[in-house]
C-alpha cells in the first residue's frame, strides 16, 4: 500500500490543523502573538511601563498626548491617575480596555510581591458538587430580578421527590468540606504561579479539570465546550486517513490499476474492502494513540469513533467512485466533511442540556469523558445512522464498479444518475423505490441538519423561510431521484405508473423518518420537541403531503420530458414548503 | 494582448464550467457558517466571558450567611438572582427542588482570609455557566476585601473582557478571510498548469500563435480574479454581519497584492516541478514556512492587514507600498523564468 495521495486535499487538511495549533497556541499565549503592536497608547512620563507587543507605546507629555488623541494618531492615553479614550471612539474604547487589562494583571503581580499571601488573596472558595435529577434547560431565562427577595416558599415535596432517582449528595452538607488552611494555601501558590508564568495551565490538564479552590483573581473561569472540542480532536486524524484513502483510491482509478484488478476474479465488494481496509486499521491505530494521549477508555473510544470513521470513509469513496479528478475530489470531499464535521459537532454542544445531543457521536465521547455510563438505546441512537449510510455507500460502491462508469468522464449529475440506475434492481421497481427512499433518509437528515447551521448567517425571519425552503428542496429531491431516473432511462412510461412509484418512494422516505424518530424516541422520551412531532394526526397528513409532493415532481417530469426536472423540482417544493409554512404557523 | 484576454476568458470559463469555483464557493461559506460555530467554541477559549454575556441568561444563587456582605450586593449588580437563606439546609432542599442553580456560604465570624464554599450542580454545561458568571462579583467581593485588609489596589478590572472580541475579530478571523481565497488560488494555479504537462495539452497550445508568457499569465490572472471575487463576498457577508472592515479599499488592494504575489509564487513553483503532486506539496510547505518567517518583519503581511482593517493609526506607507510592489517584482521574475523554461524544455 502505499501512501501517494494528491496535494490538494493534504493541503486543506493541512491549513485546518495548523489553523488548530495556531489557535491552541494563542490560546497559549494568551493573545501575546497575534497583533503585533496593534495599538498604539501614549504613556506620561512618570506612568507605569508597558511590556506588551500589542502595544507600542510612546511617551508623551499631557498637552502633547490630548491633541494626539484627537487627532487619531494615539489610541489611548495613560499617566498617573488613569487611562483616557477618546469617548464615543469604539476602538479608543476597546484599546482603554486591553490597556486596563495588562496594567491590572500586572498590578496584581505587585500585590502578590508586596503582602502576604493571605492579605493579597483574601477570598478562597471551595467548590463543591451537588447531584440532582436533571430538569429539561433547568436555566430560568429573562426572569426579573424582582422576584429575587420574595419571601421563601417551602419548598414543593412533590418536586423534590418527584425526578426518576432520589437526590443523592455527593459532598454531605453535615460533615465540613472545608480542607486544610495548609491545602489552601498550597492552592493559591500553585495558582499564583501558574498565574505569573503569563499562560493557562497545560491544556489538556485545563480540559479536562478545574480546580476545587477557587481564587477569584487567579483561577481562570472555566472553557465552556471545552470537552466538545477534545472529542473533535480525535475525527481530525481520522480524517487525515479518509484523504490517504479517497487519494489513493483515486490513483488507482487513473492509472486504470482498479480496472484490472475488475479482469481478475476478485469481486468489486473484496476490492473495495481491500482498499479501505488498511486504512481503516490506521484510523483504529489513530483513535486508541488519540485515546491513549487524551486520557480516554480505549475500548469505548473505538466503538465510538469507528462509525464515525466509516461514516468519513464512505463518503470519501462515493467521492472517489464518481470523479476521476483531484480536484473535484478535493472539492467534493470538504464539502461533504463540513457537512459531516456540522453533523458531529453542533448536536455535541448540546450535551446535558438537551438529549437531541444523542444524535451526535461525539455527544457519547463526551459523556465518556464525565465518567457517565452511555445506556445501550443511547449508543444505536447516535451511530445506527452512520452504520446505515456505510453499508449504502458499500451497496453502491459495488454497484458502479465496473469499467464504463469508472472511467467515463461525465457530469456530476449523469455520474449521479447512472450511479442510481445501475443500483436500483430493475425487476423489483416498486421495492426499488421503497426502500432506496427508506435509506436515503439518514443523509437527508444529516443535510438538513447541516442547513441548520447554514442559515445561521441569515437574519432570523428570513433565516427560517430559506431553511423551510431547502429542507423541501432537499426532500423533494431525494425522493424523486429514483423515480427521475426510471423516467428518463424510459422504464415507466405510464401515467400510473409515475403514480405507484411516487407514492411508493413517498411511503419508503416516510417510514424511514419515522423509524428514525421512533429511534429517537426511545431516547428523547423527556423531551418537548417529541410530544410536538408525535402529537395526534400527524401521521396521515405528512404522508398524504409527501404524496402529493412526489406524485407531482414525477407527473411533471413524465408529462414535460426529463429535461423539465428542474421545473418539477420546483413545483414539489412549493407545495412541499406551503406545507411546512402552514403547518409552523407563517402562512395562514 | 487580445490573444491574452481569449487565453484568460478561456481559463475563466474552464473555471466556471466544472462548476469549481461555484463549488468552491459553496465550500467557504459552509466553512464560515461551520466557523461561526466554531468560532464561538474558539472564542471560548479565548474568552469565556463574552460568548456567556451574550447568551441573555439568568441565573439563581442561594446565598447562606451574612446578608449584609457587600458580595450580595455585586451578584445582584450582574443580574444573577441572589436568593438568602439562613441555613443552609433550607438551601439545599431548595436546590434540590430545582429553584436554585447554586449555593454560595459564606461562613460567619471568621478572622483573616474569607473561606467560602460553593455548592455547584454536576451537570457540565450549566455548571461551567454558574462559575463564569460568578466570576466577576466575586473578583470584585476580593477587591473589596483586600482595600479592607490595607491592600493598595491601582487596577481594577472585573468585566473589561470584549476587548479580546476585538482582538480576534481583526487579528484573526478578517485577515484569515482576507487571506484564505489567495492560498486556494495559489492552489488553482498549480493544478491548472501541471495539468497542462501532464495531460501534454501544453504542446499544442503553445503551437497556437500565443507565447507561453500569455498563457501562464491567463492562468494566473483567472485565479487571481477568482479570489478577488471572493474577498469581496467576504467583505459583503462581514458588513452584513455588523463588522466593519475600516479601510475596505485599502484592505482589498492589499489582500489582491497578497494574491497576485502567491499566484506568481505557484506557478513559478509548477513551472519547476511540472508534476502536480511535488508542486503542492512543494507549495504548502514554501507556504508555511514564508508565513511563519514573515511574522519578525516589520511590517509583517498580517500585521498590516491587521492595522488597516482595525483603522490603527501609524501604519507604515513605506510598508504598504513595498507589498503593493512585491507583486511586481516577483511577476517580473516569472516571466523571465517563463520564457527561459519554455528554451530549455524544447
Amino acid at each position: 500500500m502505499r501512501l501517494g495521495f494528491g496535494g490538494r486535499s493534504r493541503f486543506v487538511i493541512l491549513a485546518i490543523v495548523l489553523l488548530a495549533l495556531g489557535a491552541s497556541y494563542i490560546v497559549y499565549h494568551q493573545g501575546m502573538v497575534t497583533g503585533k503592536e496593534l495599538y498604539t497608547v501614549g504613556v506620561s512620563f512618570d506612568g507605569p511601563v508597558i511590556q506588551d507587543p500589542r502595544f507600542q507605546v510612546i511617551r508623551v507629555d499631557p498637552d502633547q498626548a490630548h491633541i494626539m488623541l484627537n487627532q487619531r494618531a494615539l489610541d489611548a492615553y495613560v499617566d498617573g491617575n488613569g487611562i483616557i479614550a477618546r469617548s464615543g471612539d469604539e476602538r479608543s474604547q476597546y484599546v482603554k480596555e486591553a490597556l486596563l487589562s495588562y496594567l491590572a494583571k500586572q498590578d496584581l503581580l505587585r500585590i502578590a510581591e508586596q503582602y502576604e499571601s493571605n492579605r493579597a488573596f483574601p477570598l478562597r472558595i471551595e467548590v463543591v458538587s451537588l447531584e440532582r435529577p436533571e430538569t429539561e434547560l433547568g436555566i430560568v431565562t429573562g426572569q426579573q430580578p424582582s422576584q429575587v427577595t420574595e419571601p421563601e416558599e417551602p419548598p414543593n415535596p412533590e418536586q423534590i421527590s418527584g425526578g426518576e432517582s432520589t437526590p443523592a449528595v455527593s459532598g454531605s452538607l453535615s460533615e465540613p468540606a472545608l480542607s486544610v488552611p495548609d491545602e489552601i494555601d498550597a492552592q493559591v501558590k500553585k495558582q499564583l504561579d501558574t498565574f505569573e508564568k503569563g499562560g493557562l495551565p497545560k491544556l489538556s490538564e485545563a480540559l479536562l479539570s478545574e480546580p476545587d479552590i477557587i481564587i477569584p483573581s487567579l483561577t481562570p473561569p472555566p472553557m465552556p465546550l471545552a470537552q466538545v472540542m477534545l472529542v473533535f480532536s480525535y475525527v481530525v486524524p481520522v480524517l487525515f486517513v479518509a484523504v490517504f484513502f479517497a487519494s489513493s483510491f483515486t490513483e488507482e482509478r487513473v492509472s486504470r490499476r482498479l480496472v484490472i484488478l475488475l479482469s481478475t476474479p476478485v469481486s468489486s465488494l473484496q476490492v473495495i474492502l481491500g482498499k479501505m481496509l488498511p486504512y481503516l486499521v490506521y484510523s483504529w491505530i489513530v483513535i486508541t494513540v488519540m485515546s491513549l494521549a487524551l486520557g480516554g477508555n480505549i475500548p469505548l473510544s473505538l466503538a465510538i469513533f469507528t462509525p464515525v470513521a466509516l461514516l468519513i470513509f464512505s463518503v470519501y469513496m462515493i467521492v472517489a467512485l464518481m470523479y476521476r479528478t483531484f480536484r473535484d475530489l478535493t472539492l467534493f470531499s470538504v464539502l461533504a466533511v463540513s457537512f459531516i464535521m456540522t453533523y458531529l459537532v453542533v448536536p455535541a454542544l448540546l450535551t446535558g442540556v438537551s438529549n437531541l445531543s444523542y444524535i451526535s457521536p461525539l455527544t457519547l465521547a463526551v459523556e465518556m469523558y464525565r465518567g457517565e455510563t452511555i445506556a445501550a438505546k443511547e449508543y444505536f441512537l447516535a451511530t445506527v445512522p452512520l452504520y446505515l449510510i456505510f453499508f449504502q455507500a458499500l451497496f453502491i460502491g459495488t454497484r458502479v464498479f465496473n469499467e464504463e462508469y469508472l472511467m467515463g468522464f461525465k457530469p456530476l449529475r449523469v455520474k449521479m444518475a447512472e450511479a442510481i440506475n445501475l443500483a436500483v434492481d430493475r425487476n423489483h421497481l416498486n421495492l426499488s423505490a421503497f426502500l432506496s427512499n427508506f435509506f436515503l433518509l439518514p443523509i437527508v437528515f444529516i443535510i438538513q441538519l447541516t442547513s441548520i447551521i447554514f442559515v445561521h448567517n441569515i437574519p432570523m425571519p428570513s433565516s427560517l423561510w430559506v431553511l423551510v425552503i431547502i429542507s423541501a428542496v432537499v426532500e423533494e429531491l431525494v425522493k424523486s431521484a429514483v423515480l427521475f431516473v426510471f423516467l428518463k432511462n424510459r422504464i415507466v412510461k405510464t401515467k400510473l405508473g409515475v403514480m405507484r412509484l411516487s407514492a411508493l418512494s413517498a411511503l419508503g422516505f416516510f417510514s424511514g423518518e419515522k423509524l428514525l424518530l421512533l429511534l429517537a424516541l426511545a431516547v428523547l422520551s423527556k423531551s418537548a420537541f417529541t410530544s410536538a412531532v408525535f402529537g395526534g394526526g400527524l401521521w396521515v397528513i405528512p404522508l398524504v403531503l409527501h404524496i402529493v409532493s412526489t406524485g407531482s415532481v414525477g407527473l411533471v417530469t413524465q408529462r414535460l420530458g426529463t429535461k423539465y426536472y428542474p421545473l418539477a423540482i420546483a413545483i414539489g417544493s412549493v407545495i412541499h414548503a406551503a406545507y411546512n409554512l402552514y403547518f409552523i404557523g407563517v402562512l395562514g | 494582448m487580445r490573444e491574452y484576454l481569449v487565453l484568460l476568458k478561456k481559463e475563466l470559463r474552464s473555471v466556471t464550467k466544472e462548476k469549481t469555483i461555484i463549488l468552491a464557493i459553496i465550500v467557504q461559506f459552509l466553512i464560515a457558517s461551520l466557523s461561526s460555530v466554531i468560532l464561538e467554541g474558539v472564542m471560548t477559549f479565548y474568552d469565556p466571558n463574552s460568548v456567556i454575556w451574550n447568551a441573555n441568561v439568568t441565573i439563581r444563587v442561594g446565598f447562606v450567611g451574612n446578608t449584609d456582605a457587600p458580595l450580595l450586593e455585586y451578584l445582584r449588580d450582574r443580574k444573577i438572582l441572589a436568593r438568602p437563606f439562613s441555613e443552609l439546609a433550607t438551601a439545599e432542599a431548595v436546590f434540590h427542588a430545582g429553584q436554585i442553580d447554586a449555593i454560595l456560604s459564606v461562613p460567619e465570624g471568621q478572622s483573616g482570609p474569607v473561606n467560602m464554599e460553593l455548592f455547584l450542580p454536576k451537570m457540565e454545561i450549566k455548571r461551567t455557566l454558574i462559575l463564569v458568571m460568578l466570576d466577576e462579583p466575586l473578583k470584585r467581593y476580593e477587591d473589596y476585601l483586600r482595600e479592607a485588609n490595607g491592600v493598595l489596589v491601582n487596577y481594577k478590572n472585573f468585566d473589561s473582557k470584549s476587548f479580546s472580541t476585538y482582538e480576534f475579530l481583526y487579528t484573526a478571523l478578517i485577515p484569515i478571510l482576507m487571506l484564505f481565497p489567495a492560498l486556494v488560488a495559489g492552489s488553482i494555479v498549480i493544478d491548472s498548469i501541471s495539468e497542462e504537462f501532464e495531460n501534454k495539452t501544453f504542446d499544442t497550445l503553445i503551437s497556437a500563435p500565443v507565447s507561453a508568457g500569455q498563457v501562464f499569465a491567463a492562468k494566473v490572472s483567472a485565479a487571481a480574479i477568482t479570489a478577488v471575487i471572493q474577498t469581496l463576498m467576504w467583505a459583503g457577508l462581514l458588513k452584513l454581519n455588523g463588522i466593519t472592515i475600516e479601510r475596505l479599499a485599502l484592505v482589498l488592494v492589499l489582500a489582491m497584492s497578497y494574491t497576485v504575489t502567491i499566484s506568481f509564487g505557484a506557478a513559478i513553483i509548477a513551472l519547476f516541478f511540472r508534476d502536480r503532486q511535488r508542486a503542492q506539496f512543494v507549495y504548502s510547505m514554501i507556504l508555511i514556512t514564508t508565513g511563519a518567517a514573515s511574522y519578525f518583519l516589520n511590517p509583517s503581511p498580517l500585521e498590516l492587514l491587521t492595522k488597516l482593517s482595525s483603522g490603527a493609526p501609524n501604519i507604515s506607507a513605506l510598508g504598504f507600498i513595498l507589498y503593493m510592489a512585491l507583486p511586481v517584482a516577483i511577476g517580473l521574475i516569472f516571466f523571465h523564468l517563463s520564457g527561459r523554461r519554455m528554451l530549455t524544455s524544447s
